[in-house]
Parts: C-alpha cells; structure tokens; sequence
C-alpha cells in the first residue's frame, strides 16, 4: 500500500511537471536561438522565452545584470556608471538594473538561491546592505566572487565603509555610496531658541537636551526624531562613541555602560520632549521630517533627499557633526546603512564585472560620481570623487554650505567599530527595550530582555 | 447472466471514471501542499545555514526551543487576542447585516448588499497602507477627534500598544464583515419564509425567531465561517506586517510574522526554527477546527 | 380600492419600521466605502497632502498618473496580472470542479475520507512550505514564468469543498438519463454539469481571481528576479518602498490595483451571491 501510495506521487510529480512544461502557449518556437540583435525586441519577449533557463545573469558578452532597489537614490547611480563606462570603455556595454522594492528582496533572492543549491538563478551583480555582508558570506560562501586580482586603488576608500565588505584581506565589495552620519539642524529655528549651528557642534549629549528643551518649548518642534521600531540612535550614538553592541561575537549590553548612559540619553530626551519616535519607517520620514515636526535631523546622509523635499524650507539647514557623551569640543562620528556592489559567483564575465566597477566606482571617476550625487543624491566614499567641483559647490538648501564636501571629510573620522551578523535583530530588540522603558518598565531589566532575546536568536 | 456482467462493468466503468475526475486536483495538493509541508518538517529538525543545513542534538531541539522563546509566546498570544476579540465581534455583525439584509421589504438592498461587500475586493497591500494613514498621528481619524473635542490633543494610534492592537482589529473587521456577510446572507435566502410566518404567528419576537430559527438554520454556515476565520487569524500576516510592523515593542506581532521574521525578515534566515514554529501553527488550527468541526456538529 | 389603500398603508408603517434598519446599514456602508474613497481622492492630490489627511479631491490626477508611468512599467504589470489571475481561475475551476463533482456524484468512503484528508491543506501555513516549494520550482526550472506563479494555487482544499458542496444540487435524474443516451462520463460533465453550475464557477471565479489578483508574497520569491514579470501588488511595493515615498503616485497605483477586482465583482455580482448560496446548503 505504501509502495503504491509513493508511486502514486511519484506519477503525480511526472504529469503536473509534463502538464507544466508542455503547453507554455506563447513561447516563440524560435527561444532557442537567442540572437542578441535588437535588444528592445529581447526585452519585450515574454518571460516564457526565458524560462527554459531560469539563469539571469546575462548571456551576451557586453551585458551585465544588476540588482538594485531604489529608484531615486542608488539606482541612478548605477546608470550614471552605466554611461561612464559605455562613454570611456566600450560603447557595447549593458547593465540591466532590475529593480527590487526593498534591501531585503536581494537578501530574500541570495537565501533562497542558497537553500536550493542553485546560485544560477542569481544576476551578476547585486547591491547589498553592508551590514548583513559578513553573514551572507558566512552562511553562503559559495554565492560570491571577489575582487581579488582586480586593480583597484583602495585606499581611497574610507576605512569604516571598506570594513563590511573586506573579510580575511579579500575585498568582496565595490562601495557605492557612504553612510556617514549628518546632524542637520533648522538654523531658523535653532536661532529663535537662542542658538546657533556652531553651538551644536562638539557638545555633550546633556548639553544637547538642555537645547532640545529649549526648542521645543520655544518652537514646538522636536530636536530630532528616529523610527522607534528599528531605532538606529543606539547603534550610531554607541558608533560615535567608539564602542560596539557587540564584544568577541557576542552580545554585550548588559554590561556595557556606556550603552546604558546612551539608553538613558534617548529615554530622557523623549520625556523630554526633544526626541520623538516614531511608529514606523514611513512614519518617520512623512509625518516627522516632510510633516516638518522637527528641528534636526541625524541619520546616515541618505536622508538629505528627504529633508528637501520640503521646499519651503529651503536655506534654513544646515549640518554638522554628532553631539557625544563627553562633550567639551568632541565631535561624534559614525556611519549608518551604506550598501555596496557584490559580484556573485554566477557572473560569468568576472573580468567585465570587475573591469566595470573598478572603472567606475572603484576609480573614484567623477562622471559617474558626479552624476550619482546629481541624479540621486548618491554620496561617495572615495576621497578622489570628493575633490571634485560638483561636491565643493554650495549647496542651495543648506544654506549655500558645500554639504557634499563636508560629508566626505567627515567619513574619515568614523570609528571602526565591531560588527555582528545580528545587527538588525539587536536593533529590534533593544528599540523595544527603549520603548518600554519610557513606558515605565525597569531600565536593566528591559536591557536584560533585549540581551536574552538576541542571545537566544544567536543559539538558534 | 450476460446483463449482470455488462451491469458490473458500467458500475466499474463509473468508479474508475470518479476516481479520474478527483485525481488532478488530488495529486497536486499532495505534490504541492503535503509534500513541501513533509519536507519542512525535516528541516523543522535542523538547523544552521540554508545552503547546509545540519541534524539538530537531540533532534527535536528546535520544538523544545520555542518555550524559552519570549517573543514567540508573546506572538501567540497577540494572535490569541486578536482571534478571541475579532472573530467573534466580526461574525456576530456579519450575521447581524445578513438578517437587515434579508429583510424583503427593504430598499435598495442591491446597492447595501455591494457596498458591505465592497472592502473585500480592495488588494492587502493597499488596504493596509489605508489604515495606516487614516490612524497616522496626523492622520484623518485624529483630526475629527480633536476637532470634536472627544481628544484634547492628536492620540498616536499605532504607537501604543492598546490602540495598536484595536486598529488592526476594526481593519480586519473592515476587510472580512462583508465575505463573511455574503455567506451568511445565501444561507438565510435557503431558510423558507413560512418558517417565519409560522414563528410569527405562535408570537415569538425577533430574537426568539433569531435564535430559535435562524441560528440553528444557519449551523453549517456558521461552523464553515467559524473554521474559516480561525485559520486566518492563526495565519494573520499581512496586517501585522503592513499595517504596525508588529510594533510597537513587538506588541502586535502575530505567529506568521514571526516566522517570516525568523526566515526572511531581519537577515539571519533560520529555516530550522522557522519551519518547527510553523508545524506547530498547523498543529493549532487542525486542533481548533477539530473542536469546532465537533461543537459545531453536536446537535445534529 | 380599500385593499390596495390598504397596503399602501401597511408598506408605509413597515417602511417606518425599518428606519433604524436604514440609518444601521448607512452608517455601516459609510464605514465600508470611506477608506476607498479617500483612495481615490488621494490618487487626486500631492505626495505632502496625502501625508497630511487632506480628504477632498485634488488637481494632481494627471501628475501623479504620468509620474508613475515614468517609474514603473504599468500596463505590463497590468498585463501580467490579468495573465496570471485569469490562467490560475481558469485552471482552477477546471480542476477543482472536477474534483468537486467527482467527490459528490461518485461518492463513497474512501472517497470521504480522501476528502477529509485533503481539507487538511487548508490549514498548512503559507511561510511553513514557501521555501520548499520554491526549492521544487526552481529545480524544474520555472521561475520568473506563469506556472511558477500558479502552481501552488490551481488546486485548493476551498474550492473543491465549494464544488462538493453545490454538487449536491445537481439532479443525479440527469445523469443516469445522459448515461442511457449514451454519454461518456467526461461527456456528462462538459455537456450537462458545467451550464447547469453555472452560478457556481461564477462565485469560485470571483474568489479565484481575487486571490490570484492580490498574491504577492509568493510572486515576490518566485518572481523577482524579472522585472517584466512583476504583477500589480508587486509594483505597489516598489511604489511604497525606498528611502522616500511618493503617496500620490503610490495611490494612483493601489487606483489600479483595486479597480479591477471591483469590476470583476460587480458584473459575477448576481451569480456570485446564487453561487454562494449552492455551497451553504
């Protein structure tokens, strides 16, 4: 009966996958023979032409597949390198972006790629959160190629951004853009308060609630605000400071003070009125920063595009460092959520893809840079590309500040600090912490609760 | 004799001729639901990275796991909550708006009936996005209250806890009433009219008719219905996901989102574990479906 | 003359009666309808006013429709979703119908007991077999293709169930008189249970189809890696991801995710409530 029963299935398997593959009505007899002619008619073919082979990374020797999730920040950037390369190295180059909604859809593709056992159904290139690199090269070692052999000039890439993507001395990745973070400030509101931008550089953070008292009550808007649920103040205050969430591998909170004087800041500073946190990802950006709830902004540089949407207040930013526990003219500096260019082990043009990014990222070349910054507000890493004209204009919206340029030599300063394959589920857990804590829970035991959850996460 | 035979061989002819019309649609659940659900319980016995997963000691640590997991227990029982308070409420209106409905006298019974029916049609992803914004701190919901003077000042529905859990409440109620409504409403248009002439005529009030007539008529609906909404709220995840992101402080995550979060979410895919958390949702609505299916089926 | 004076009273007295009827039901529609109108107003206005509330309609419609024509491939997305739900409907009302029928008109215990089983997968969670399902997919090389996207939906415990169901509505009288014509059994199925079920594959294409049309997690895993082979949901995911969002475009896109189904339900309208009934007797 059993044996029956298996072969029953076993059957079943054969007809649905024969009733599958026969009758793909409208695949073109002819999808064999891919003639790379027109490339527009290749597009427009109908994704049954392509399903024989589930292989994306491109076929054609000029063409490179890449995938990418913005469409207004890192994706013109890609294509800014595409007509680099196509305007100084070969005019037959192709990059085909295919666009993801979100970071994690490329995570979603490499995990799911890995459990099959089949990286053939990856592209050749894919843009990749920095923090999770190190996992992903842990957990699926076999998904990528390196750079190694490739003549690429890297120390012209700030040491932090190159510290995710380098494992063992073998480079993995090509950075794109730079995660340094930016405190902007309301001058106008600042002033009626009683402060200037200057003011706000190299205080401590107790200095800085007293000032954000100040505003609030003055001007009713918060000093800064940041999604309470992937609350990254933590991380990039603890960054500022020189010191990690993280010890040898493992989670250290619990006994780590100054985690727990930063806790305290951020509880205080919302009981305090001069931060507020947001419900969500949306919640913060729309209702908090374009729904002008806020006198500052501090966050990776990315959030720039953000800020300008509202063009009323246009002038009225401008930028300068981090505030830190200590004060007394020391300034903070730390970087959040850069991404980089990775080649996966399926591209089958190792030389052109490395050719390709080396030319145009990794080469500091300010067409493709400046274009980046320009049409996506893309900010480089590269000391070469931050020399250029186009970063040490003044900026309109900050107040004719050349912001690029400042970004840029700010980057140098970031502290390398330890980083941990948990990055995220310790960002939740300890947002939550946070929270309750300001709903009145005991600090160290909502510190504890955080640890023995990412603890647990960790044995997993 | 010979008649006999030619009988037998029809009477074959039409079972074999059953069992080939059940076929298709059998092999590919078993191919496509039993079989991945068998293999998931394999890896639910593993763990480690997805491209080399690895026997876990002792083998049913994964399963043993989950009681020490805070979050987890917190997930089921936001998803308990969420089951408890909404389905009831959701079914009772859905019977409620059946009964108004079925009212032959009534007006423009096409253009309510629609209408009830309407949110329904209205894809997940958008509905959610929806809500967020109409309960945002700023939001639309907000700006009456206060200008009623029922708030003094702008509440923040989806950043505290309580409320959180409600506004995903009223938007499954939302989204589901009406599908639930239209059930309702066919399983009443089969109950004969004289039923309640008769009940009418022996002097029993709308609720005693209700209760006496209707509900009982309506059992296999209400067991369906029931057996229904259970498995979607033990699987509710595009609301906890789109809607709070299970926040805040993980106050509103359900067990689906969870899982998710253990697979996919946050960059650290631990199938092992994710899949023995699923097994034991499966668990759960087979057992709970069980119950109802024998409730249910009590006084028949 | 009295009589119909009489009625006319009685008609009013009752129509007074069901006044809280009324107001009930119109506060319950006002609830149901008002999220979607402020879709549609919010299709009208900019970015910054949707983020705000505002609720009355706005000159926006024409930018907001061009803008997200230029950021994403709308009427291939469109296309495609067309493509899949109606493929999947399609297939699925064959195959469950004939399961359905053949469960109900040729029952016995096995075959109860079959069915029993198989209402099991009803309760199998979707994230539990996402990833060995795709596992199977890709092996058999048909990711990015239609049949990626609706082989786990073309055979549903639910929709068999609601064919069982209505089956037993189906004049058994019929049959045995088909039989004695002649008919195969296949041909009793195509030529007398199919027109007289009508209303039935009506109610299962309306469910069908709107869950074809809304699917979206699993499209995203088995088909994201073409771009042209993105459906509507998917799309409104690129629209409302990224470091900023644009809610006027963003909503004109749930705009045209929504209308379809809505389109699809009122023309099944009438069937889709007949249908419905069948499979609650």
């Amino acid at each position: 009966m059993k044996k029956r029963l298996v072969s029953a299935v076993m059957a079943g398997t054969m007809v649905a996958s024969l009733v599958a593959c026969s009758p793909s009505p409208s695949a073109p007899a002819t999808s064999e023979s891919k003639a790379p002619e027109t490339t527009a008619a290749a597009q427009d073919a109908p994704q049954e032409s392509t399903a024989a082979s589930a292989d994306i990374s491109s076929e054609d020797e000029n063409t490179l597949t890449v995938y990418a999730w913005d469409k207004n920040f890192n994706i013109p950037a890609l294509e800014a390198a595409e007509a680099d390369y196509q305007k100084n190295v070969n005019p037959d180059f192709k990059l085909n972006i295919v666009e993801q909604s979100q970071s994690s859809d490329v995570e979603n593709a490499v995990t799911l790629a890995g459990s099959a056992g089949d990286y053939s159904t990856l592209p050749d290139i894919v843009l990749f959160q920095d923090h999770y690199f190190k996992k992903y090269v842990t957990d699926f070692p076999d998904a990528w190629a390196s750079f190694d052999g490739a003549d690429i000039n890297w120390d012209d890439f700030g040491a932090e951004k190159l510290s995710y993507s380098t494992i063992d001395g073998v480079h993995y990745g090509m950075p794109v853009d730079n995660g340094t973070v930016i405190f902007a400030y309301r001058t106008d509101l600042l002033e009626q308060a009683g402060y200037t931008i200057d003011d706000m550089k190299g205080i401590s953070w107790d200095e800085w609630l007293e000032i954000g008292k100040k505003v609030y009550d003055t001007t009713g808007k918060y000093l800064l605000s940041m999604d309470g649920d992937g609350n990254d103040l933590p991380y990039m205050m603890l960054q500022a400071e020189g010191v990690s969430q993280f010890k040898d591998g493992d989670i250290n909170l619990t006994e780590n003070e100054t985690f727990k004087k930063i806790v305290d800041v951020i509880v205080r500073g919302v009981q305090d009125n001069a931060i507020y946190l947001a419900n969500d990802w949306s919640d913060y950006t729309d209702q908090t920063i374009v729904g002008d709830m806020v006198a500052g902004v501090m966050n990776g540089n990315w959030i720039i595009p953000t800020i300008q949407q509202v063009s009323d207040n246009s002038g009225k930013w401008e930028i300068t460092s981090m505030p830190t526990l200590e004060g007394n003219g020391k300034e903070g500096f730390a970087s959040n959520g850069g991404s980089s260019l990775y080649i996966t082990s399926n591209c089958k043009k190792l030389e052109l893809a490395q050719d390709f990014l080396g030319k145009t990222f990794g080469a500091g070349s300010t067409e493709t840079y400046d274009a980046a910054l320009k049409n996506g507000g893309v900010i480089t890493c590269s000391a070469t590309a931050g020399k250029s004209a186009v970063y040490n204009e003044g900026v309109e919206y900050f107040n004719n500040t050349p912001v690029y340029a400042q970004i840029v030599e700010m980057s140098t300063h970031v502290p390398v600090v330890e980083q941990s394959d948990y990055h995220y589920p310790t960002r939740t857990q300890v947002a939550a912490a946070i929270q309750n804590i300001i709903s009145g829970a005991d600090a160290d035991a909502s510190i504890k609760d955080a640890e023995d959850q990412v603890r647990f996460a960790m044995q997993g | 004799m010979n008649s006999k035979n030619k009988e037998t061989s029809v009477l074959a002819k039409q079972h074999r001729a059953g069992w080939f019309f059940l076929l298709p649609a059998t092999i590919l659940i078993f191919v496509l639901n039993f079989y991945p659900m068998f293999q998931a319980f394999i890896i639910s016995l593993k763990k480690g990275s997805p491209a080399a997963l690895q026997w876990t000691t002792p083998i049913f640590n994964n399963y043993t796991r989950m009681f020490q997991d805070k979050l987890f227990i917190r997930s089921v029982g936001n998803t308990f909550l969420y089951l408890l308070i909404q389905v009831p409420i959701m079914l009772i209106l859905a019977i409620l708006l059946a009964q108004l409905l079925n009212n032959k006298d009534l007006k423009f019974r096409g253009i309510f009936r629609t209408m009830v029916f309407l949110p329904c049609a209205t894809s997940l992803v958008s509905y959610a996005l929806i809500f967020k914004s109409l309960f945002a701190t700023q939001g639309l919901i907000n700006s009456v209250l206060v200008n009623l003077g029922i708030f003094k000042e702008n509440f923040n529905f989806l950043g505290t806890p309580w409320s959180a859990k409600m506004v995903i409440i009223i938007a499954l109620i939302w989204r589901w009433t009406g599908y639930n409504m239209v059930f309702y409403l066919a399983g009443l248009q089969n109950i004969e009219y004289s039923v309640y002439e008769a009940a009418k005529i022996d002097g029993a009030n709308g609720w005693e008719t209700f209760w006496g007539i209707t509900v009982p008529l309506l059992r296999p609906v209400i067991v369906m219905t029931f057996i229904m909404s259970i498995n979607g709220t033990l699987q509710l995840f595009d609301e906890s996901v789109n809607l709070t992101g299970g926040g805040p402080a993980n106050s509103t995550i359900t067990m689906s989102h969870y899982i998710y979060n253990n697979s996919f979410g946050q960059g650290v895919g631990n199938f092992g574990y994710s899949s023995a958390l699923s097994f034991i949702v499966f668990i759960m609505v087979a057992v709970l479906a069980y119950i109802n299916l024998k409730v249910g089926d009590k006084r028949d | 003359m009295t009589k119909s004076n009489e009625i006319k009273v009685n008609s009013s007295a009752i129509q007074r009666r069901l006044i809280p009827t009324y107001i009930f039901l119109t506060i319950w529609c006002l609830f149901s309808v008002f999220p979607l109108y402020w879709m549609i107003t919010a299709a009208t206005n900019a970015s910054i006013e949707v983020a705000r509330g505002k609720i009355v309609f706005g000159t926006y419609a024409a930018t907001n429709f061009k803008n997200l024509l230029a950021a994403e491939p709308l009427w291939k997305s469109l296309a495609n979703s067309f493509k899949y739900s109606i493929v999947q409907t399609v297939l699925c009302l064959f195959i469950c119908s004939l399961a359905g029928y053949g469960f109900e008109l040729y029952h016995d215990k096995t075959k109860d007991k079959l069915f029993g089983v198989l209402l099991l997968a009803m309760m199998v969670p979707q994230v539990a077999t996402m990833i060995p399902l795709f596992r199977m997919v890709s092996n058999a090389h048909l990711l990015n293709t239609v049949w990626a996207f609706i082989l786990p939906s073309i055979s549903t415990p639910f929709m068999i169930m609601m064919f069982r169901q209505n089956s037993r509505n189906f004049p058994i009288d019929i049959m045995e008189a088909a039989r004695l014509d002649g008919l195969s059994e296949l041909a009793i199925f195509f030529r007398m249970y199919l027109p007289v079920m009508k209303s039935t594959y009506a109610a299962a294409a309306v469910i069908s189809f709107m869950n074809a049309w809304n699917s979206y997690m699993w499209p995203k895993v088995v088909m994201n890696t073409d771009t042209s082979a993105m459906n509507m949901p998917m799309l409104i995911a690129n629209l409302s991801a990224g470091y900023t969002v644009d809610y006027g475009q963003l909503m004109m896109g749930v705009l045209f995710c929504s209308v379809p189904t809505m389109i699809v339900f009122f023309i099944l309208q009438k069937q889709f409530a007949e249908g419905i009934t069948g499979s609650v007797k």
